[in-house]
């Protein structure tokens, strides 16, 4: 958890007990707001439910706007917060091959679980399906390296591509996340669906 | 009032404070005047020309010479294997990538500690990590190491042994004001060091 652990303000086992703990209640916020049902989430695909979407972009504008706002006060070095490196390659594939198992099982990785904590069977089939897809690409790592390690660009940020500051994408992004709601909410007034 | 609208009243004078507030692109101090008074108290910068001499004549590569004395200086004489920075461009852009990195370990020369011992400051005060400075500059080392006195018969056996070391150093190093013409067309630019800066502090994570 950046800046604490890489700055050595708390030790690294400290670091997974906070992980612990905010990831309980991760899940526990995604349990209560309905995402452990694969129907609000295959809804997303369908347009009769969105909320997926609407989650999960704010919680990234949030994000973008505490951690922006937080840097201009000079509270957090924005250098120190962990970025995920860019492989083009994986993530395209990555992307589409955990689209296409949300859609066909209806959960995403931490949902399965929060599904499969309350009991759900379809959700432990799921999280099975994880651990035999981890374990398999683990097992056969050598046979993806060259496409997985293919096209790395480093951490590029879409501002800097843009040649614009970081604030400027910030409220384009905010623009565009508010246009993006305005269409969902659009959708699921167009394709609702009575009881699911 | 509908969720939504409520979330853009909220969400959009955000987002226009932030594209309006210009970047910043100032170089932030990382330690207060008082940690950097109380590190350099410590004289923990300060690295002696005999190790460095032997790191020299071990062919160290970890080992990277700063002057940091002005081009004409170090066009006159300079150590085997340094690289001039000028105080006066310590701090630009091209410069950062050799100074703070984590990979060598940069000592800054002058002529005596003084100059060099203002770029450690500017740079420790930066944040900057493995800069040190070389004890006495260049004029304890001409006067030291290239041309060692021998002590006198009454001095304990590490003064001979500093002595003898001295001595073989100055003949490896090139002797005396020979060095001097030698030494100007002799010490290759170094490569700059791969920049390992930004990792070491990055935390390992993701979703």
């Amino acid at each position: 958890m950046g800046p604490l652990a890489p700055n050595g303000i708390i030790s690294e086992n400290t670091n997974f007990l906070l992980a612990f703990f905010i990831g309980i209640a991760f899940g526990w916020v995604l349990e209560s707001s309905g995402f452990s049902s694969s129907r609000k989430l295959a809804g997303q695909f369908y347009g009769y439910d969105t909320v997926v979407l609407k989650v999960f972009f704010t919680g990234a504008i949030t994000c973008m706007i505490g951690l922006l706002l937080m840097s201009l006060f000079g509270w957090i070095d924005l250098d120190l917060v962990y970025v995920n490196p860019t492989y083009l390659t994986s993530a395209i594939v990555g992307g589409v091959v955990m689209g296409a198992g949300f859609i066909m099982g209806g959960f995403c990785p931490g949902t399965s679980f929060t599904g499969a904590a309350i009991g759900k069977i379809d959700a432990m089939v799921f999280v099975g399906g994880l651990f035999i897809g981890i374990y398999g690409f683990a097992f056969t790592y050598p046979w993806w390296e060259k496409m997985y390690m293919a096209k790395y660009l480093g951490e590029p940020k879409i501002s800097q591509s843009l040649g614009m500051s970081d604030g400027l994408f910030g409220l384009l992004l905010i623009l565009v996340a508010l246009g993006m709601f305005v269409v969902a909410e659009w959708a699921e007034r167009k394709f609702p669906r009575e009881e699911y | 009032m509908k969720p939504l609208k409520l979330l853009a009243i909220v969400i959009i004078p955000l987002g226009i404070i932030l594209a309006a507030v210009p970047a910043d692109k100032t170089k932030h101090f990382r330690l207060s005047a008082a940690e950097l008074l109380q590190e350099a108290g410590t004289g923990a910068q300060f690295i002696s020309p005999d190790v460095i001499a032997d790191m020299l004549v071990q062919k160290d590569p970890s080992l990277q010479l700063i002057d940091v004395r002005t081009p004409e200086e170090f066009e006159a004489f300079s150590l085997p294997g340094a690289i001039n920075i000028p105080l006066s461009n310590l701090l630009a852009d091209e410069n950062t990538d050799i100074l703070n990195q984590d990979a060598r370990m940069n000592v800054f020369y002058s002529n005596g500690s003084v100059t060099a011992n203002e770029a450690w400051m500017l740079t420790r005060q930066l944040g900057y990590k493995n800069n040190f400075v070389m004890e006495g500059g260049l004029n304890y080392w001409f006067g030291n190491i290239l041309s060692a006195q021998a002590p006198s018969q009454t001095n304990p056996n590490e003064e001979f042994a500093k002595y003898d070391f001295r001595k073989s150093a100055a003949a490896a190093l090139g002797g005396g004001s020979v060095v001097a013409t030698e030494g100007s067309s002799a010490a290759p630019k170094a490569a700059k060091p791969p920049v390992a800066s930004k990792a070491k502090k990055k935390a390992a994570g993701g979703c």
